[in-house]
């Protein structure tokens, strides 16, 4: 059984015992020390998690780059510090068959989240220490939310509640703008509203256990519910949750730091951004959705936990590389057992590798078509490069052996205009469509013609008796 | 009051001020929504300014649908 965090704060003294977290003492500016903090962390080799305690003019404190490295990934599955990739992406294939593994509802009473209330002179600013995140951004941005919404057709079927990480702009002490991506589910619940005229009821809910952050980013179906999963990478452990004050058909993370309720105000639109987004540059101003906050939970001395975002990678690519490949992954095998592995870390999937089998000639492009077709695949993936299964699609080196020893261009690579696009690529023309280009780097395979005979190396048989002998050596060296 | 960094409006407002009293206010324009810090000296780049008319003519995210 692997260990279990209970909060954010249980995660946050494992990374403190690990080495992995910092705390700083003296008082910084909201901007821009936060936010450059959050950069910095980043540029090191398995950057800590950052605790500001002082920040000027506010009563709370701050912590970023929680999921920032590697080791801080490995730690919030309960796996060892120094776990390689590949054996995280394992590991959470494994969890990942155990959902669904339902919720356990807690009763209000015992829910740390509801410690205090505030339901009138609503400001977000005792509770939050909000700052601007980049410097061409519009306002305070909450980066790292993870957002609560039910189907309006079906406000208590507990599969179709989605939760969700939507960036938000702070408008005021009371309102917010949020950004619902038409490709996103919180959108097809609004659109339900909207045609009603009527409000859609949402919890943002901050500073929560890992995994729910995790799962919040993570493309799973529409009909799945992410808490049945959030058990599921628990190793089969219920997750806690609670239902929200103001509309009870939504249930929070029990014990999360803050729950902000309120509704998305139908039929408005209002200027949100610019925000500096995952693919490194600023997304511009746009006319988006506005939430009225209502209605606040909160623990004792809240913490807020927010991301920075900037040129990958920084905290979000780690936050979205395992829980974007792990789904693909799924998706694929289903159909296709003959595949092995798909890293999609790059740019939340903007870039695929897939490791597979060739059963015949053309698999690979097979198996491109079908990545390109799975729900966040076709908007997002751009570029597919398809492996032959003996090379690890986590190892980088023998991806461009590949490319550079098996791929003749004039046909292995296809190019295919006018698909569906992620519109925060600054390459999507027009927002929204991408080019698809599609790499077979996979060992050409009959019907296709060889045109080639090819023997490839082998690795010597005392290989790995040598690996350990020069290890040894190396050791004594020390 | 200041005028909004972002689009030289003159209706802004304090948003908020600091929780602990007396550290920094936070401002708002009424037309654009740009918010800043009385301890920032905002330096809104020339392409991610606005006025009036570019702001009616922004994308909207997502479409507003037909009443049912
Ligand atoms: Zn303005």
């Amino acid at each position: 059984m692997s260990k279990v965090y209970k909060d954010l704060r249980e995660f946050l003294a494992t990374l403190e015992e690990e080495g992995q977290l910092v705390r700083v003492k003296e008082q910084v500016n909201p901007e821009p020390d936060i936010g450059t903090a959050g950069r910095a962390a980043a540029n090191l080799k398995n950057g800590p998690a950052v605790f500001f305690e002082n920040i000027r003019g506010y009563k709370t404190p701050v912590v970023t780059n929680v999921h920032g490295s590697w080791a801080n990934h490995a730690l919030m599955l309960g796996m060892p510090k120094d776990t390689p990739v590949k054996e995280q992406f394992e590991e959470l294939n494994r969890r990942w068959d155990l959902f669904p593994v339902p919720p356990k509802i807690l009763p209000r009473e015992e829910a740390l989240c509801k410690q205090n209330v505030i339901d009138k002179d609503i400001n977000l600013f005792d509770v939050l220490a909000l700052y601007r995140i980049n410097e061409q951004d519009g306002g305070s941005f909450i980066s790292k939310a993870s957002i609560i919404s039910g189907d309006p057709s079906e406000p208590d079927n507990l599969n179709k509640q989605n939760v969700g990480t939507y960036r938000i702009q702070v408008k005021d002490k009371d309102r917010v703008g949020i950004q619902a991506l038409a490709m996103h589910d919180i959108a097809v619940q609004l659109e339900q509203a909207e045609r009603k005229n009527e409000k859609l009821p949402i919890a943002i809910t901050l500073g929560n256990n890992p995994l729910v952050t995790f799962m919040a980013s993570t493309p799973v179906g529409y009909d799945q519910n992410e808490y049945e999963f959030v058990g599921a990478l628990q190793d089969g452990v219920p997750f806690e949750i609670t239902p929200a004050d103001t509309a009870p058909h939504l249930y929070v993370p029990a014990h999360c730091e803050v729950v902000l309720e309120g509704y998305i105000i139908p039929r408005v639109r209002e200027v949100e951004g610019p925000f500096g987004e995952f693919p490194g540059s600023y997304s511009g101003a746009r006319l988006q959705c506005e939430v009225k906050i209502t209605h606040i939970t909160h623990r004792d001395n809240p913490i807020f936990e927010n991301l920075y975002l900037g040129i990958p990678w920084t905290e979000i690519d780690y936050l979205m590389a395992l829980n974007t490949s792990v789904p693909l992954y799924k998706q694929l095998k289903e159909t296709m057992p003959e595949v092995q592995a798909v890293n999609a870390m790059y740019t939340h999937g903007m870039l695929a590798i897939v490791s597979t089998k060739v059963r015949y000639g053309g698999y690979g492009k097979g198996v491109a078509f079908r990545l390109l077709s799975t729900p966040h695949g076709m908007p997002y993936t751009k570029v597919v490069i398809v492996v032959d299964e003996f090379v690890d699609p986590f190892n980088l080196e023998q991806v461009m052996w590949a490319i550079t020893t098996r791929v003749k261009p004039d046909k292995d690579v296809a190019i295919i205009p006018n698909c569906p696009g992620m519109p925060l690529d600054p390459s999507s023309v027009p927002p929204g469509i991408h080019t698809k280009m599609i790499i077979d780097a996979t060992t050409p395979t009959p019907p296709e013609k060889i045109e080639r005979e090819t023997q490839l190396l082998e690795t010597p048989k005392d290989t790995a008796k040598w690996e350990g002998i020069i290890r040894g050596l190396l050791d004594n060296l020390k | 009051m200041k005028a909004c960094p972002r689009c030289d409006s003159a209706d802004t407002r304090v948003m908020v001020k600091s929780p602990v009293a007396g550290e920094w206010e936070m401002y708002v324009c009424n037309d654009c929504y740009y918010s800043w810090r009385s301890l920032e000296d905002p330096q809104v780049l020339p392409k991610f300014k606005l006025n009036k008319e570019m702001i009616k003519n922004l994308g909207v995210i997502p479409p507003v649908p037909p009443l049912d």
